[in-house]
């Protein structure tokens, strides 16, 4: 008698997936370590020079770029995404809560060009932003808001808003409303409640949050290429950039790999740095 | 009314104040998108002078959208069903049985959702090469699965942690075979995770674009690259006009999953009790 | 009745004035009016959705009321939220601070009164010595047994000296021989320090056992509030009488009032049954009489009896025999009665046709609905 009916035949593709995605990466890991030929698609002889290239000014300031960008946007998404999770997990009248569901989950699924475009019709010179400030006579001439990092920022907060107030919400939702509750019972005002209860017992649903959107801003490309406008450039501008105008597809290929390194090591850190909320047992 | 202090109250028309100003930061760029979608001139300008919905009409007719529109769908269609399918097999096998590199295969299917999606994009179009697979719907299609299999994995995985297993034991007592208690049992329970999970993929791959960016070519360019070339070449209203029917028909899509399905649950965010 | 119980005395701890509250239509509580004497054990007794767990609610303030006023300690309570209460409270779960150590959770309440370290350490380790939890100061809540959370949250409960004590199903979570124990512990600690009590629970025996006073409640209003000896001897109504304890139900017919009782007919038989609430009924009106199982006697057929029948069910319980009795000529009723010892178990073998003699001054009457 088979005790695991169906396990050869619902493995397989998976397996099959799994294999095509692994073939995928080595492709990358392959050419990472290969000669570029210019004015050649097909690389050259197996070399280490392209990574040695990665510490080129121009390439590290780019890294350097990514990271700092990455991490202020998941911080800002963080500060920005706890209220609203904390309103969506707390909302108590059901139309409520699906009329504030839809708005957030909605950009979540917008795909990143609709919502780039929108914000540059928003932070342009004769964008929204400039045309209300200016008819307000708050200000002379046009706020220079795109191709600058705080454009970036703000447009790619908005893109990894949605799936930072899910993470969170997710984590909020599972803390027993007894918790604070008990807290209170025993005389702490809410803001007390909140600093000694809620946020650590969310505090798993952080660092899930925080780790999510920095994977995605570092993943994002039509956001720093179009609100960015060359003058904030990401690894995945340069890849893109490397691969599409140079041909260079050995060295896209070695920033890949370098950024799939640097990523491995941020996210290690995190889950590294909030091993003790593991301990965190919410019921 | 739970018995609120004066201190209690403040703090919660901060927080409410709070929330507001957030909402509004999310629906901001939707609300200036749809007033500039009707300005009647080709020139950004707000409050737009004019109004107009010939843009409208000229993002539907425009050739590259028509196109991008119905090679998404060739895509998406393909990409979401391969998804469900892959994705709610291994599921079940994840859920219910323990067999060798079960967590390997796991992880890499699911490592797609912290790794760039342009290296993603990047290793297709060189494997591809590799193999001599011209850059057609195929390696598209291939790319897209893998991209949305983590979501269909998870919301199928939900699902069927979520399903008693001893319905399908009762079944079993009755003498139905594996298959049958398969087919009568297990699917029809898991029915709502699979649709949603089948949704979810079939959006996710319609709105992808940094990995289609690489992989597609001029023949098989999705919406998402479409509009994107396009924003880079024409700055008229017309892309303002085809954000705003994404956004009402995304919007309407979601409203919908979330009435049928109940969007909280699929999203693991319902209060606990 | 006790000056508590109708109106707000000085002895008066906590005090329900009429209350209401409503969730969406539906009334979860009906003009509820219960005074909780000082240093009184009372315990809310009912099936759920009978509206005691939002009574706790309401005095704890997680809920307000939507008509009617709450005093704790003579003062009203209605807009005082609840961390400003100087209540305790013992949640279902224990709702332990999982992310705190057990000393932590117990000096929280203190903190939050700002109560200097050294006095801090002083309670905490007292508290402690008095569940029983010495040298447990630095576990978290996970690492300990269920009984062990108990304790903690109970001494997290009384380090802050509450003014009072709300306990909603606390021992719910604990496998019975456990409970015993605790309940008999809880016990000796509220008399000890004079702590008035709310207590929360659908158990009937827990109640019992427990309480000063028992408020049985039912669909958001308070049936009977009494001692548990008046609450299991002389029910207030037929809810009372079949929600407390093991009960029968015989159909009767009001025959006459004679003096302070009522004659009865129960088939052929009449009985003399006490008749306070049967006074005003016509003759033959149909009239339930709730026995207890141990206010039957268990005779042989041709003995003089009440009501004929025969076993069909033995349940040996260890100490006393349940018996069910079938009565013969009737519709199939069955009877439970209840033996001491073990001699029922030979002398009234299944299927034996025996008589019923029933202890008529101990059981209620009221008008059947």
């Amino acid at each position: 008698m088979n005790q695991q009916p169906f396990l050869r035949i619902f493995t397989a593709p998976a397996t099959l997936c799994a294999v095509g995605f692994i073939a995928a990466m080595v492709a990358v890991l392959q050419y990472s370590l290969r000669a570029y030929v210019p004015g050649s698609l097909d690389p050259g002889g197996f070399t280490l020079a392209n990574f040695a290239d990665l510490l080129k000014p121009l390439y590290a300031r780019v890294f350097l770029d990514t990271v700092v960008v990455c991490a202020m946007t998941a911080v800002v998404t963080l500060i920005v995404g706890y209220p609203l999770a904390y309103a969506l997990v707390r909302v108590e009248q059901p139309i409520l809560r699906s009329i504030l569901l839809v708005i957030v989950v909605t950009p979540l699924f917008l795909g990143e060009v609709v919502r780039t475009y929108a914000w540059i019709i928003v932070l342009g010179n004769n964008g929204f932003i400039n045309s209300l400030l200016l008819s307000l006579g708050l200000i002379g001439k046009p706020l220079q808001l795109m191709f600058t990092p705080f454009g970036v920022v703000v447009a790619l907060v908005h893109v990894t808003l949605p799936v930072m107030v899910i993470m969170l919400a997710a984590g909020l939702s599972h803390i027993d409303r007894d918790y604070s509750r008990a807290a209170e019972s025993l005389g702490a005002g809410p803001i007390r409640v909140f600093l000694t209860v809620t946020l650590p017992l969310s505090l798993p649903g952080v660092v899930a949050g925080t780790t999510t959107a920095f994977a995605w801003t570092f993943s994002a490309f039509a956001t720093p290429q179009l609100i960015g406008g060359g003058r904030v450039n990401m690894i995945s501008n340069l890849v893109y950039q490397l691969g599409f105008s140079s041909f260079n597809f050995p060295f896209a290929a070695t920033l890949c790999v370098a950024g799939l390194a640097l990523t491995a090591l941020v996210l290690g850190l995190l889950q590294l740095a909030s091993r003790p909320l593991r301990k965190i047992e919410v019921h | 009314m739970i018995p609120r202090s004066t201190y209690q109250k403040v703090l919660g028309w901060v927080g409410l104040l709070a929330v507001l100003v957030i909402v509004a930061f999310l629906v901001l760029p939707a609300a200036v998108v749809t007033i500039a979608a009707f300005n009647d001139k080709p020139i950004l300008s707000f409050p737009p002078q004019t109004w107009s919905w010939r843009w409208f009409g000229r993002a539907l007719a425009y050739e590259d959208f028509r196109q991008g529109f119905f090679n998404g769908l060739i895509v998406t269609a393909w990409s979401s069903t391969i998804a469900l399918c892959v994705g709610g097999m291994f599921a079940f096998v994840i859920d219910r049985y323990k067999f060798p590199l079960k967590s390997a295969i796991e992880g890499i299917l699911i490592s797609p959702l912290v790794i760039p999606h342009f290296t993603v994009g990047l290793g297709f179009l060189i494997l591809a090469a590799q193999v001599g697979l011209s850059r057609g719907f195929a390696v598209v299609v291939i790319c897209h699965v893998i991209l949305v299999l983590p979501f269909v994995l998870r919301s199928v995985y939900v699902s069927l942690r979520n399903l008693d297993q001893s319905y399908e034991h009762a079944a079993a007592s009755l003498g139905a075979g594996p298959l049958r208690v398969l087919t009568t049992v297990t699917l029809p329970l898991l029915l709502p995770g699979l649709v949603s999970g089948w949704l979810f993929a079939a959006i996710l791959s319609f709105n992808e674009f940094t990995a289609s960016l690489f992989v597609t070519s001029q023949r098989t360019q999705t919406l998402p690259v479409a509009m994107y070339n396009y924003v880079r070449e024409f700055a008229d209203p017309s892309m303002a006009a085809l954000s705003v029917m994404y956004i009402v028909g995304t919007a309407a899509l979601i409203a919908f999953a979330n009435a049928f399905l109940g969007l909280g649950k699929v999203l693991n965010i319902e209060q606990s009790h | 009745m006790k000056p508590s119980a109708s109106a707000e005395g000085e002895h008066t701890a906590v005090y329900f004035d009429t209350v209401t509250k409503r969730f969406d239509d539906v009334a979860a509580l009906n003009a509820v009016t219960l005074g909780v004497g000082r240093s009184e054990f009372v315990t809310l007794l009912g099936p759920s959705g009978c509206g005691k767990t939002t009574l706790l609610k309401l005095a704890a303030g997680f809920l307000g009321p939507d008509g009617g006023s709450i005093s704790i300690e003579g003062k009203r309570v209605n807009d005082i939220p609840t961390y400003r209460r100087g209540i305790g409270m013992m949640f279902q779960n224990y709702a332990l601070f999982p992310h705190m150590s057990v000393a932590d959770n117990v000096a929280y309440g203190l903190k939050t009164r700002r109560v200097p370290k050294a006095d801090r350490d002083k309670r905490v380790a007292d508290a402690l010595a008095l569940v029983k939890l010495k040298g447990m100061e630095n576990r978290k809540p996970r690492q300990l047994s269920g009984g062990q959370q108990q304790r903690v949250a109970l001494a997290r409960a009384l380090v802050i000296n509450p003014t009072v004590l709300l306990l909603d199903e606390p021992f719910s979570a604990l496998d019975k021989s456990l409970r015993t124990s605790m309940q008999v512990e809880l016990r000796e600690i509220q008399r000890r320090l004079g702590l008035t009590t709310i207590f929360v629970t659908h158990d009937q025996g827990e109640a019992l056992s427990m309480s000063d006073r028992v408020a049985v409640m039912s669909e958001g209003r308070i049936r009977q509030l009494g001692s548990p000896v008046d609450v299991y001897r002389s029910p207030a109504d037929p809810f009372v009488a079949s929600f407390v304890g093991d009960n029968n139900r015989l159909r009767g017919q009001f025959v006459s009032m004679q003096a302070k009782q009522a004659i009865v007919a129960l088939g052929d038989a009449l009985v003399r049954v006490p008749g306070e609430s049967l006074s005003g009924l016509e003759k033959s009106a149909a009239v339930d009489l709730f026995v207890r199982p141990e206010q039957f006697d268990v005779v042989a057929p041709e003995e003089p009896c009440t009501i004929k029948g025969s076993v069909v069910a033995q349940i040996y319980q260890g100490g006393h025999v349940d018996l069910q009795i079938e009565c013969s000529g009737g519709a199939g009723e069955r009877l439970l009665v209840r033996s001491p010892g073990e001699q029922a178990v030979l002398r009234w073998p299944m299927g034996a046709p025996v008589g019923v003699a029933i202890q008529a001054d101990q059981c209620s009457a009221f008008p059947a609905a």
